[in-house]
C-alpha cells in the first residue's frame, strides 16, 4: 500500500473538518452564544417559519434592540411560574406574554410601572378590585387614593360585555392582572416585536388611550405649542436615543414620554408617569396628589431644560387658577345633584336619568379637558372644549333639576 | 465475477436503490411533517417514493429472469423520474430565508435545499446502472462517486444541521468528522490508481462510518424521546432528524459495494521479498 494515498486522504479530510470549524467559528457571537441548545435553535429557527407565516413578526423583531443585543424568540416567549406552556414545532413556548417576561430582564421598571396609576388603578377603574388581594389594594390605595376602593364601573353592565371587552377593557388592560402574579402587559406601548423606544414615544402611542372627550390629552397635545413642533421636526429628533442618556439635543421638542417619563440630561426615568403628576386632574374634584410637592418639583425641573423659570412658574400658576375655578363649577353643580339626591329624585341606579348624564358629562368631560389643557398649553380646549360646555351643561343641569322637581311635586 | 444474477454487484446496487427509494417515503413524509404538508407539491416525493419500488420489485424480477429489455426500460422510466424529482424538489427548496439574506445565519437555518437530490443521486445511480456493465472498473468508479457525492452531503447537512444546536453537545462534531475522513478516502480511487490493501482502509473507513450511523441514530432516538412535544410523533417531526444518521450506513454499504468490485479487480498479491 502506498502510504502517500493514506496520506492525502486524511489531508483531505482533515482540511475539510478545519474548514467546518472555521465557518463554525464565523458563525454571529450572539447566535451561538447562548445558555442552552433551544435558545441557539430559537435565534434563526423561528424566523425560518414565521418569516414566510408573518413576515411582519420576523421583520419588526429584526428592526429592535432585542435583536440587535442577542435576545432571541424564546428569550420572551419561555414560560414562566405561572404561565401556560404550549408545544410549538419543537419547543414549549408562552404565546401569551405578560409583562413578568419583560421583568425578567427590566426589573427595575416593571418596578415602577407597577406603582403606577397605569398598573392596577387602571384596572380596577373598569372591572372594580375583585381581582387583586387585600394587600395589594391597600398598599396602592395609599399611592393613589380613591383608585382602589371602588365597584366595577356601572357603564361596564349598562353597555355589556361585548362592549366592555372591545371598549373599555382594550385601554385599561394594560393594568391587568396576569396569572403569572404580574400586572400588566409593557407590549401596549412599546408594541410586540419591534419592542420599540421609539414607538413609546411617540404622541401616538399615548394617543391610543388618551383621546377623547373623557381623556382628551392627544387632541390638546395635537393644537399645542409642543404638538405643532413636533409635527415640523418630528424627522430632526432623535426619537431612538437611550433613555439612559437623552438629552434635549436628542429631544428638543417633548412628546408626551418627553416630559412625564423620560430621563431628560440625566433625570432620572421613570415609567410611573404619577412621578412627575401634582394633581388628580383626572377626578371629579381635583386635589393634590400625596406627592405633590414632590412631584412638582420633578415636573418643572424637566420643564426647566427647555424654559425659563419665569414661564414655567406662569404656567403653574395659570393651571392651578384652572384647575381651582373647575373645581368650583363641578362643587356647585354637585350641589344641585346632592341636595336632588336628598329629596329622593336622583335613582340609585346610575345612568338611568337624563340628569345624570349631564352631571357626569360635565365633570367627565368638560371639567377634565379644560384641567389638562391649562397644563398642557390648549387654550382651545380650556375654553371651546371645556369651560364653554361646562357652563352650557350647569345650565342644563339647573333647568333638568327644576324638571325633575316640577315633575315631582316639589 | 459469476452470471448468477444474485452475485452480480447491479442486482445489489438495484436492490439498494429500491430500498432507498422506499426508505425516502416516511423520511419525506416526517420532514414534510414540519410544516404539515403546506403546499400540495410536497405530496408528490412522498407519493413517488411509494409508486417507485412497486416499479422496481418487476425490475428487479425481471434482471432475475433474465428479461433485461424490461429491466432497462423500468430503470430509466423510474430513474428519470428520480432525477427529475430531485431537481423539481431543489428548485422549490430555495424559497428560503439564506437565498433572500446570503448570510451564514440563515444558511444554518435554510430549509435543506440538497436534500432532494437524494432522487436525483438515486435516479442517476439507477440509469448508471444500466448503461455501463458491471464487469467494467468504471462501473465501480461511477458506484463510488455517487458514495462520495452523499457523504460531501453528509458533511455539510451534519455541519448545517448541528449548527443549529451550536454543536452544544461535543458528540455533535463526530458525523462531521468522520464523514469528512469519508469524503478524503474515497476521493482517492476516483483520482488516482490504488492496490488493494488502500481499498480494505477504505472498507475500515466504512465499517467507522456504519458504527457512527448506529451511534447517531441512538442519540437522535434519545433526544426525540426526551425533548419537548406533546406525543413521540411531534417530538420525532420536530426533534433530531431520526433516519438522517442512518445514511451514513447506507452510503457505507454504496461505497462497500463499489470498493469490493473495484477491490475484485486488484487480486491479492503474493508476499515476495525482492
Amino acid at each position: 500500500m502506498k502510504f502517500r494515498n493514506v496520506f492525502i486522504a486524511l489531508v483531505i479530510g482533515t482540511a475539510l473538518v478545519v474548514a467546518a470549524f472555521l465557518i463554525n467559528a464565523q458563525r454571529p457571537r450572539i447566535v451561538v452564544e447562548q445558555p442552552n441548545a433551544d435558545l441557539v435553535k430559537a435565534s434563526g429557527k423561528c424566523a425560518e417559519c414565521h418569516r414566510n407565516n408573518q413576515y411582519s413578526i420576523v421583520h419588526e423583531y429584526e428592526l429592535s434592540k432585542h435583536a440587535q443585543k442577542g435576545v432571541t424568540c424564546l428569550d420572551c416567549h419561555q414560560v414562566l411560574a405561572g404561565q401556560t406552556g404550549t408545544n410549538h414545532n419543537g419547543f414549549v413556548i408562552n404565546n401569551g406574554i405578560t409583562s413578568a417576561n419583560c421583568r425578567a430582564c427590566h426589573l427595575a421598571v416593571y418596578e415602577q410601572f407597577a406603582r403606577s396609576r397605569h398598573a392596577a388603578p387602571s384596572w380596577v377603574a373598569v372591572v372594580g378590585n375583585k381581582d387583586f388581594s387585600p394587600e395589594m389594594i391597600e398598599q396602592m390605595e395609599k399611592l393613589h387614593p380613591g383608585s382602589m376602593k371602588r365597584p366595577p364601573h356601572p357603564l361596564t353592565s349598562l353597555e355589556g360585555s361585548a362592549a366592555a371587552k372591545s371598549g373599555c377593557i382594550t385601554c385599561h388592560a394594560i393594568g391587568k392582572p396576569n396569572s403569572d402574579g404580574s400586572i400588566g402587559n409593557c407590549t401596549l406601548c412599546h408594541t410586540r416585536h419591534t419592542s420599540s423606544v421609539e414607538v413609546a414615544r411617540l404622541p401616538s402611542t399615548c394617543g391610543q388611550c388618551h383621546l377623547g372627550p373623557d381623556h382628551s390629552q392627544i387632541e390638546i397635545y395635537t393644537q399645542s405649542k409642543h404638538g405643532i413642533m413636533f409635527a415640523a421636526q418630528q424627522n430632526l429628533l432623535n426619537l431612538k436615543a437611550p433613555s439612559a442618556s437623552l438629552t434635549t439635543k436628542d429631544m428638543f421638542i417633548p412628546t408626551c414620554a418627553t416630559c412625564h417619563m423620560s430621563g431628560l440630561n440625566g433625570r432620572g426615568v421613570t415609567h410611573d408617569p404619577s412621578e412627575r403628576l401634582s394633581y388628580n386632574l383626572f377626578a371629579e374634584v381635583t386635589q393634590e396628589r400625596p406627592n405633590a410637592d414632590r412631584a412638582r418639583a420633578k415636573m418643572k425641573d424637566i420643564c426647566l431644560q427647555c424654559h425659563t423659570p419665569p414661564l414655567v412658574e406662569r404656567i403653574y400658576k395659570e393651571g392651578a387658577a384652572v384647575v381651582d375655578a373647575t373645581n368650583e363649577k363641578v362643587l356647585a353643580a354637585k350641589s344641585i345633584m346632592d341636595l336632588l339626591k336628598a329629596e329622593g329624585l336622583i335613582s340609585t341606579n346610575a345612568f338611568s336619568q337624563t340628569i345624570q348624564f349631564t352631571y357626569f358629562d360635565l365633570w367627565h368631560y368638560y371639567g377634565r379637558t379644560a384641567k389638562h389643557a391649562a397644563f398642557m398649553g390648549g387654550a382651545d380646549y380650556v375654553q371651546w372644549h371645556g369651560n364653554y360646555p361646562i357652563l352650557q351643561h350647569t345650565v342644563e343641569l339647573k333647568e333638568q333639576a327644576a324638571q325633575l322637581r316640577k315633575e315631582n311635586g316639589k | 465475477m459469476e452470471n448468477n444474477w444474485r452475485r452480480r454487484p447491479r442486482t445489489w446496487v438495484e436492490a439498494f436503490v429500491l430500498l432507498n427509494l422506499g426508505g425516502l417515503a416516511p423520511d419525506i413524509f416526517l420532514a414534510h411533517s414540519v410544516n404539515a404538508f403546506h403546499s400540495r407539491a410536497e405530496y408528490a416525493p412522498l407519493i413517488f417514493s411509494l409508486v417507485a419500488p412497486a416499479l422496481l420489485l418487476p425490475a428487479l424480477w425481471a434482471l432475475a429472469t433474465g428479461w433485461l429489455t424490461l429491466w432497462r426500460w423500468l430503470g430509466f422510466i423510474v430513474g428519470g423520474t428520480a432525477v427529475l424529482m430531485g431537481i423539481t424538489g431543489l428548485v422549490l427548496h430555495l424559497q428560503s430565508q439564506f437565498f433572500q439574506q446570503w448570510t451564514l445565519a440563515s444558511l444554518v437555518y435554510a430549509a435543506p435545499f440538497a436534500a432532494p437530490l437524494a432522487y436525483t443521486g438515486l435516479g442517476s445511480l439507477l440509469i448508471m446502472n444500466r448503461m455501463i456493465a458491471d464487469k467494467e472498473t468504471e462501473w465501480a468508479h461511477w458506484v463510488i462517486l455517487f458514495a462520495l457525492g452523499g457523504f460531501v452531503g453528509n458533511f455539510i447537512f451534519t455541519l448545517t444541521d448541528h449548527a443549529q444546536n451550536g454543536f452544544f453537545h461535543r458528540p455533535e462534531w463526530i458525523p462531521v468528522i468522520s464523514s469528512a475522513v469519508a469524503v478524503g478516502f474515497l476521493i482517492m480511487p476516483l483520482m488516482v490508481k490504488v492496490d488493494r490493501p488502500f481499498l480494505q482502509v477504505c472498507g475500515i473507513v466504512m465499517l467507522v462510518q456504519v458504527a457512527v450511523g448506529v451511534l447517531g441514530f441512538m442519540f437522535h432516538a434519545l433526544a426525540d424521546l426526551h425533548d419537548n412535544g406533546e406525543n413521540l410523533f411531534l417530538r420525532v417531526v420536530h426533534g433530531a432528524p431520526i433516519f438522517a444518521p442512518t445514511l451514513f450506513c447506507d452510503l457505507a454499504v454504496l461505497a462497500g459495494i463499489g470498493i469490493w468490485v473495484l477491490g475484485s479487480k486488484h487480486p491479492p498479491k503474493r508476499s515476495s521479498h525482492q
